[in-house]
């Protein structure tokens, strides 16, 4: 038993010793830029969840959609494949940091907050978050003094979260913006705050069918851009496709085949 | 979205999680011996190094440690080596799982070895066996017949604990349904999951009930 153990002990030592030589070594030759990274391995690595109308899979399982559809149109242009990997909304600025994904293009808003993590392309799209509550409080909750002290429910560290909190105290954050459409189906919050364009493609649908947005309340308008690791040298070269692709016409036509031609910004 | 339809895909998920826990249990019980072994060396900087990696694995959350394993390569070493194959996050996750799992496992069997007393070691001593044989032919099979019932609720407790995955994004069967959710708004089919969990597990109850009476020898 003895031996055995001075043998681990050795073992244990190499192991450690070997990956630590391993991690020095690689860490070693980081002197490429963002976009030489990419383009060595040939794929730009989208991190998405999954919400119509912008990215979903569809009957064969392939993801397509508004951003995808955009992302596929601008990686050609830069000579990359676009890969589309679903992520966990809240682990977004882990898995871009930790290079498992390249950039995050799944309506991402744009915010002080984040811009101090990532950096952001221009703007495609004008978004606003809205008030969702049950059909049946269309007619009470109306306005923002009626909304206060309600219970609120928003996805955690979006965008939808600040303005909830704007309006009342009372706000539980949730894991998505789907939880608290559910939240609010089952009666444990009275009003939750989502983009507008997620709201519009569910609510009234499914076992959504009892959910209305709320028209009478307007918050805050904001807008979609594409998230890049902070400092990326990519960020210039999709600004220039994404120009190429307003001026073709390309993208106009992208939009309105996703209805969403109202709200790309021209 | 039909029954049918829903089920075909949660199965495709189930696959996910049933496969993550087939792996976890077959590479995380030898590793357990082993670190078993190592808690027990008489070797004592060996067994400090040990028991002091059990207590980090078992004192810290596992979805922390799938944060670990999954993200630390590409933030602290720049080298994101999961994210190179197609199913990192899978490898990711089965790291993180054999690692937690051969710990608990590990605590199960130095339980059970040393619960032999120490006369049956001195019994065989007098017999004239050596080592190895009291250890195979003495201990070893007393100490199997102990383990089996922590060792299965510690089983039962992977195949649900391999939701966690999910935390990386890897697809198992309740993303597939919190997926599912998200695109046509069905909440249903994130309930439906619980019924495959429970067959599972009911199916595995079963399968230890057989065991516990297959090993019903040197009864007092």
């Amino acid at each position: 038993m003895k031996k055995f153990a001075k043998i681990l002990a050795v073992v244990l030592a190499i192991a450690t010793l070997t990956a630590c030589l391993c991690f020095t070594l690689t860490a070693c030759n980081k002197e490429v830029s963002d976009y030489e990274y990419m383009k060595g391995k040939g794929t730009l690595i989208c991190g998405i969840t999954l919400f119509e109308p912008m990215d979903y899979a569809d009957e064969d399982g392939e993801i397509t959609g508004f951003d995808a559809e955009f992302a596929q149109l601008v990686a050609e242009k830069l000579g990359l494949e676009a890969k589309f990997q679903v992520i966990k909304w809240n682990s977004k600025e882990l898995e871009l940091n930790s290079k498992s994904i390249d950039c995050i293009w799944n309506g991402l808003t744009v915010n002080e907050e984040r811009k101090e993590n990532m950096d952001f392309s221009q703007s495609y799209i004008n978004n606003t978050q809205c008030v969702v509550v049950k059909s049946a409080d269309l007619a009470t909750l109306n306005t923002k003094a009626a909304l206060e002290g309600k219970k609120a429910g928003a996805e955690a560290g979006s965008a939808g979260e600040s303005a909830a909190k704007d309006l009342t105290e009372n706000v539980t954050s949730v894991s998505a913006q789907m939880t608290a459409l559910t939240e609010l189906n089952a009666g444990t919050i009275d009003f939750a705050v989502v983009d507008v364009i997620l709201a519009q493609s569910n609510c009234g649908k499914g076992d959504y069918a009892d959910l209305a947005i709320q028209p009478a309340i307007e918050l805050e308008a904001e807008e979609y851009a594409v998230g890049f690791r902070k400092g990326s040298d990519i960020v210039e070269k999709v600004n220039a496709a994404i120009n190429e692709l307003k001026a073709d016409g390309t993208l106009l036509a992208l939009a309105e085949k996703y209805g969403l031609a109202g709200q790309l910004i021209k | 979205m039909s029954f049918s339809q829903v089920t075909q895909q949660l199965f495709e998920g189930f696959g996910t999680t049933c496969l993550l826990f087939i792996l976890t249990l077959i590479l995380a019980i030898p590793l357990g011996l082993i670190v078993c072994m190592g808690s027990m060396s008489k070797f004592k900087p060996l067994q400090a190094v040990v028991r002091a990696f059990v207590w980090i694995i078992r004192g810290t959350p596992l979805m922390l440690q799938l944060f670990v394993v999954f993200y630390v390569p590409g933030i602290v070493f720049d080298t994101p080596i999961f994210a190179r194959f197609e199913n990192g996050r899978f490898i990711a996750a089965l790291i993180a799982f054999v690692i937690n799992y051969s710990c608990y496992f590990s605590e199960i069997f130095r339980g059970g070895i040393q619960s032999i007393p120490k006369g049956q070691y001195e019994a065989a001593q007098v017999l004239g066996m050596t080592k190895a044989q009291t250890f195979f032919h003495i201990v070893v099979p007393q100490v199997i017949k102990r383990i089996v019932p922590p060792m299965s609720n510690e089983i039962i407790t992977l195949v649900k604990d391999t939701s966690l995955a999910r935390v990386i994004a890897v697809i198992d069967i309740i993303m597939v349904a919190e997926n599912i959710l998200a695109l046509r708004a069905l909440i249903w089919p994130l309930f439906y999951t619980g019924a495959f969990y429970l067959i599972f597990n009911g199916l595995l109850s079963v399968l230890f009930r057989f065991i516990e009476k297959k090993l019903n020898y040197y009864k007092l």
